[in-house]
């Protein structure tokens, strides 16, 4: 930890987030094989793939929480350790203990506690700046409630402002959309867009396919390998989808008359 | 009982002992809040019962009896054991119960073993280590509460030191490594801080009790208190309280070890606190679901009344209670729910008996009852 | 030997399989530390029931105990459904409080009497030969034997009367619903009956020991086999195993018998641990060494193929690159090659360019779908 490093300049068209031949393995058991990747910045990036394709894995490798059996990934053309400032981190929801003691404003604060650095505690300018992500996200109101008792959009909310907070330029989130109410779908969606104007980048792990086209520019089709990535238009298509989900695809639309991508094989 | 209280603030041996019993409650409950929190209550029972055989080797490999010697040992073994669980999780790849419920158990009869070589060597100085097992406040010196106190200190300043990091790492792990907090490191930190809460206790406590102490005060605060810093000074003045109290019952009466009594005192607060807590105190669910049970019992017969109003011409015409009861089934309380909507203004009885429906309580049946989505509270 | 050492041993043999057998299931089902809690738990109930009969070889202390352990199961079920503590803070509070309580009624009362607090941790199996069971002036032998031996036969006929239920129970709660029978049911009548055998074995070997002899001897078992009923019969033979090779071990040292039981235990699970076929220690490390370069030879395949057909081919299909992009050691990435090269998976081409085989491509694809 330390004191956040100066942006550094993109050189032109270089991807926010570059991802080499990368292979995860868990006791020799694969689950991502060779993966490799750009993702271009300034975009809304989901990550679409069935149950065990390995989505929150290459978030995790992205972000290095994960050790890779062979490959890298770049972000911002530096190393991860490099690049920590740069980059914010939403979990599952479901991953923490919410009946843990502790208020709203304190976990939006937690996004600050990088650059506040060892030994020091946040102090009034960083709490300004969360109460400022708390309204980003409507939540302003709830900052002093125990966090036990939000539901759970509103737990989603807290958790993206607690991502807005570390002010990054890379925001990779876990299933933002997942077990929320209509109102906060839209109130996270916004934000995104609002991101993404600014230039941001975000990934997001993403399960409801018929909502892709609607909120994502560009899409990675994960099982294992990667299937596919690009823009939507160009690689959200049933054949994609259907290598992905092995045929079984839960929600197929002619999604558009975009020409069949290229996949890897078949 | 004015005798005991004379003790209490005039005894100077009482007066250290007490000290150090506080000092150590007050160390363990601070650090057990974490335990607790990282659903690690049992990890300490482990760490507690693995230092037997450590207390028992530092003796002999040393001849000394000093606590400090003593205290070191018991520390290296309860690291020895958390380890051991770890390598069994991960190395055996079996469940963490499993792998506490062989540490725990097989260490202690290890130290067992070892207690046994210790009895048998003629010194002088082996009186005492079968302290350990069920803790003897008595026989704690002015040296050893200090090392208690410098110790313990020692403990809650890295406790302070890090305690955004601890924090995060105990409500988010994945978002603490996110940030770049080095989280072995940091989890080796607070494991290491948890062993030492622990062994400081265990002439006192003994290591049959000692993670009792580690755990009770953190789930007796954590009732009372929804933040992180609250609940470990509350537990830190819970464990103390538990640890003076103790050993003022167990000094009470001769011969009495002083571990169980102190635990008990503190099972005692958890059962206060789980009772009495506002908010999360059972009796305060207790009275919370009556109100809300009241109410939908009250809103029932609202509902009735209105249904009977709106077959009436007049609106406010008073209906008799055995007519309300017929429609509720002849479930009792019906009187019970004519009050509280009386009291809240929404029915008014008219005649003995018979009760009708307000102004106020038919705008309140239509929001409610007919258009939900406007309900005004 | 002599007798008494044979009746000992006897003894140490049947409490531990009657430990173990129960344990099986104990470890199975996750609940390895409710042995724990009930163990201690059964010492209040020894004790009201010692203040009330005055004998401490009363069945009625059985009884008592058992009622114990099933009452503390049913308390950290109560605690932990109010949800104001988790499952492990509940067992971690209430079975302390119960044995607290217990070992301040004996120093407080029952000092002067045979319960005293070092047996409580201790047991006396050195003792039991001692106590014998007369029956019209004739001795049958140890009194704790016998009593031991009913446990360990009750434990038998229970586990062949339910093998079924206990086994859909332990694996599939829901299925065992399904087939209509609780699975709440069998969790007490099982509770019951590990408090019973706590009860028996706590004479022997203490509180705490009891839990060395009903997980460690199952958890060692589990790591050799993968199948129920050679896992209970294994976990029966290295209880038994533990039990003689600790009785021998206290004689050698001159140590506590039950102390160096459970140390056996630990031996044998470490041993275990280090040793089994298949998942112990050493041989998953001789395996992952094995697939270590298997794994990264077909690692090398998909990339190939991955980059087969792309612009960067002549780039990326080249030994030197390996090690910059797979992160692979120079040396490392030849011996993969070369293992590759061997099984047919690949040809080399000028200048260290790697070509995938028809059978290497077909290799890749196999196990890139899985």
């Amino acid at each position: 930890m330390g004191a956040p490093e100066p942006a550094a300049s993109l050189p032109d068209g270089g991807p926010a987030i570059e991802v080499n031949d990368l292979t995860v393995a868990y006791r020799e058991q694969p689950v991502l094989w060779d993966i490799d990747l750009e993702v271009r910045p300034g975009a809304l990036t989901a990550i679409v793939g069935p149950n065990g394709a390995g989505k929150t894995t290459l978030i995790q490798s992205i972000l290095g929480l994960v050790r890779p059996a062979a490959g890298r990934v770049r972000i911002l053309d530096r190393t991860i350790q490099e690049a920590r400032s740069e980059v914010a981190y939403v979990p599952q929801r479901g991953t923490v203990d919410w009946d843990f003691p502790t208020s709203v404003l304190d976990v939006v604060l937690m996004g600050t506690y990088r650059e506040v650095g060892w030994f020091r505690r946040p102090g009034r300018p960083e709490r300004i700046r969360a109460v400022r992500a708390l309204e980003k996200v409507g939540m302003e109101a709830y900052q002093d409630r125990q966090i036990r008792q939000l539901s759970g959009g509103q737990q989603q909310r807290v958790f993206l402002a607690r991502a807005l907070v570390q002010e990054a330029r890379i925001y990779l989130m876990d299933e933002p959309f997942q077990g929320v109410d209509a109102r906060t779908e839209t109130a996270i969606v916004e934000v995104l867009r609002e991101l993404r104007d600014r230039g941001d980048t975000v990934v997001a792990v993403h399960h409801a396919l018929q909502t892709v086209p609607e909120y994502f520019d560009d899409v990675v089709i994960l099982n294992v390998r990667r299937i596919a990535s690009g823009p939507v238009s160009e690689v959200f298509t049933e054949d994609n989808l259907r290598v992905a989900y092995g045929g079984r695809v839960p929600f197929l639309q002619a999604v558009s008359d975009a020409p069949v991508a290229d996949l890897p094989e078949s | 009982m004015l005798e005991a209280l004379q003790v209490f603030l005039f005894d100077y041996t009482f007066r250290t002992v007490a000290l150090g019993a506080a000092a150590l409650g007050a160390v363990a409950g601070a650090l057990g809040c974490f335990a607790v929190l990282r659903r690690q209550s049992l990890l300490g029972d482990a760490i507690a019962h693995a230092a037997l055989p450590g207390i028992g080797l530092a003796f002999l490999l040393t001849g000394s009896r000093a606590t400090p010697v003593l205290v070191l040992g018991a520390a290296l073994a309860g690291w020895i054991g958390t380890l051991a669980v770890m390598g069994i999780v991960r190395g055996a790849r079996l469940p963490e119960d499993t792998a506490l419920g062989i540490v725990l158990s097989v260490f202690f009869g290890f130290g067992l073993v070892i207690l046994t070589f210790v009895q048998r060597l003629p010194l002088a100085s082996q009186a005492g280590l079968e302290t350990f097992l069920w803790g003897q406040a008595a026989t704690l010196m002015a040296a050893d509460v200090q090392m208690i106190i410098i110790v313990g200190a020692g403990a809650l300043a890295l406790l302070a030191l890090f305690w955004k990091e601890f924090k995060v790492l105990t409500f988010d792990g994945a978002f603490a490594a996110s940030l770049g907090v080095p989280v072995r490191r940091v989890e080796f930190l607070l494991t290491s801080l948890l062993v030492v809460a622990i062994v400081l206790g265990l002439q006192t406590v003994g290591v049959v009790l000692m993670s009792a102490l580690v755990v009770a005060p953190a789930a007796a605060a954590r009732q009372w208190v929804d933040s992180l810093g609250l609940m470990v000074l509350l537990a830190a003045g819970l464990g103390a309280l538990a640890g003076v109290v103790g050993v003022g019952f167990s000094s009470a009466g001769s011969g009495i070890p002083t571990g169980p009594v102190i635990v008990l005192v503190a099972s005692a607060i958890v059962g206060i606190s789980l009772l009495a807590a506002p908010g999360r105190g059972l009796l305060a669910e207790v009275v919370r679901q009556r109100r809300v049970g009241r109410r939908i019992r009250a809103d029932a017969v609202l509902a009735d009344l209105y249904a009977l109003a709106m077959q009436h011409e007049d609106r406010r015409y008073g209906h008799p209670v055995a007519t309300l009861r017929a429609m509720r089934r002849g479930e009792v309380g019906i009187e019970r729910s004519l009050e509280t909507l009386g009291e809240q203004g929404w029915a008014r009885e008219l005649r003995p008996g018979s009760w009708g429906l307000t102004p106020e309580g038919e705008k309140r049946a239509r929001t409610r009852f007919l258009d939900p989505d406007e309900e005004p509270s | 030997m002599s007798g008494l050492d044979f009746e000992i041993q006897l003894l140490a043999v049947v409490v531990s399989v009657a430990c173990a057998l129960p344990g099986v299931f104990l470890v199975l089902r996750r609940m390895a530390l409710l042995s724990d809690a009930i163990s201690h738990s059964i010492l209040l109930g020894i004790v009201l029931a010692f203040f009330w009969v005055q004998d401490l070889n009363s069945p009625i202390l059985i009884l008592a105990a058992a009622a114990t352990g099933l009452l503390m199961v049913a308390m950290v079920e109560a605690l932990h459904a109010t949800r104001r503590v988790k499952e492990d803070a509940a067992i971690a509070l209430v079975f302390p409080a119960l044995f607290s309580l217990a070992v301040l009624l004996i120093s407080r009362y029952a000092g002067n009497v045979h319960l005293d607090v070092d047996a409580v941790l201790l047991g006396e199996i050195a003792f039991a030969p001692f106590r014998r069971l007369e029956v019209g002036g004739h001795d049958l032998g140890p009194r704790s034997l016998w009593m031991m031996g009913g446990i360990l036969a009750l434990n038998l006929l229970f586990l062949m009367a339910f093998y079924k239920e206990l086994k859909v129970s332990t694996f599939d709660a829901g299925l065992a619903a399904a087939m209509g029978f609780s699975p709440v049911l069998i969790q007490y009548a099982f509770m019951g009956l590990v408090s019973v055998t706590a009860v028996g074995a706590f004479d022997a070997v203490g509180s705490i020991l009891v839990v060395a002899l009903m997980i460690a001897p199952p958890a060692s078992a589990r790591l050799l086999t993968d199948r129920l009923p050679l896992m209970i019969g294994l976990s029966a033979l290295l209880a038994a195993v533990s039990a003689v090779s600790g009785f021998w071990i206290a004689r050698g040292l001159d140590a506590s018998i039950a102390g160096s039981m459970a140390t056996a235990a630990g031996l044998v699970f470490l041993l275990s641990m280090l040793l089994a076929p298949d998942r112990g220690v050493v041989a998953s490390l001789l395996r992952r060494r094995r697939q270590k370069v298997s794994f990264a030879r077909l690692m090398l395949t998909i990339h190939l193929l991955n980059h087969e057909h792309s612009p960067a081919a002549a780039e990326e299909n080249r030994l030197g690159h390996l090690s910059a992009h797979l992160r692979w050691s120079p040396d490392f990435a030849r011996q993969v090659a070369d293992r590759a090269e061997r099984d047919g998976f690949l040809d080399r081409g000028e200048g260290d360019r790697l070509h995938l085989t028809p059978l290497g491509r077909e290799a890749a694809r196999h196990f890139m779908t899985r």
